[in-house]
């Protein structure tokens, strides 16, 4: 995973919701293609809003899709 | 690669090319090769071509993905913006504090001028190559 604090299960939550792709969760939570990439890569950490309406797609609370690991070790 | 990014990069080398010609010109000038009177013409072509470009190529990228070129940017995109003016603003404020410097060791007005352009040059070349490392890494 990327240097990002919180872990997520997108990838595999798009999977099992039908294969969606990237492009099709990123047109239903209003961000582009690279953001969506960029969150599951764990290089960027989505706003609360974003996080939330991620959540609401894939029908599950917000703690089932992103997890906080805490600050790794150098 | 995202249109905000191709953006950047067009910027980023339109800049350099179009600025980097004039500041050769300028050099040219310093040095005897091209008549100083020259130079005003060539800074207001230098700003109409920059213009020109940035639009045709903007135009051009733009007709390749239009829903991409008219959404407004994300969080992720506005967030790179900030973080890479932020950069800019040092690299202007440092390019401008040595313009500025250069009038206590005898630099006339045209070449505070030019130093302050410069710094303004460099401060945009900043911001844009910044959003470029940042697209590419993430944020």
């Amino acid at each position: 995973m990327g240097d990002c604090e919180i872990d997520n299960n997108i990838r595999r939550l798009r999977f099992e919701h039908g294969e969606m792709t990237q492009q099709e969760l990123a047109g239903r939570i209003g961000v582009t293609r690279q953001t969506v990439n960029a969150i599951e890569l764990g290089k960027y950490s989505p706003s609360l809003e974003v996080a939330f309406r991620i959540a609401a797609v894939f029908e599950l609370p917000v703690e089932q899709v992103f997890s906080y690991r805490g600050k790794r070790r150098s | 690669m995202s249109f905000r990014e191709k953006s950047a990069w067009i910027s980023f080398f339109c800049i350099l090319a179009v600025f980097g010609s004039y500041f050769a010109a300028v050099g040219g000038a310093k040095a005897g090769r091209i008549d100083a009177t020259h130079l005003f013409p060539m800074f207001i072509a230098a700003v109409v071509i920059l213009v020109v470009l940035e639009i045709v190529l903007h135009a051009a990228v733009a007709i390749r993905s239009p829903r991409e070129a008219t959404a407004r940017r994300d969080e992720r995109e506005r967030l790179i913006v900030l973080k890479a003016t932020r950069i800019a603003f040092y690299v202007l404020a440092v390019g401008a504090f040595l313009a500025i410097f250069t009038m206590h060791h005898g630099a006339g007005p045209r070449d505070m001028a030019h130093g302050v352009l410069l710094a303004f040059v460099l401060a945009e070349l900043a911001k844009f190559g910044a959003e470029i490392v940042y697209f590419r890494r993430g944020t």
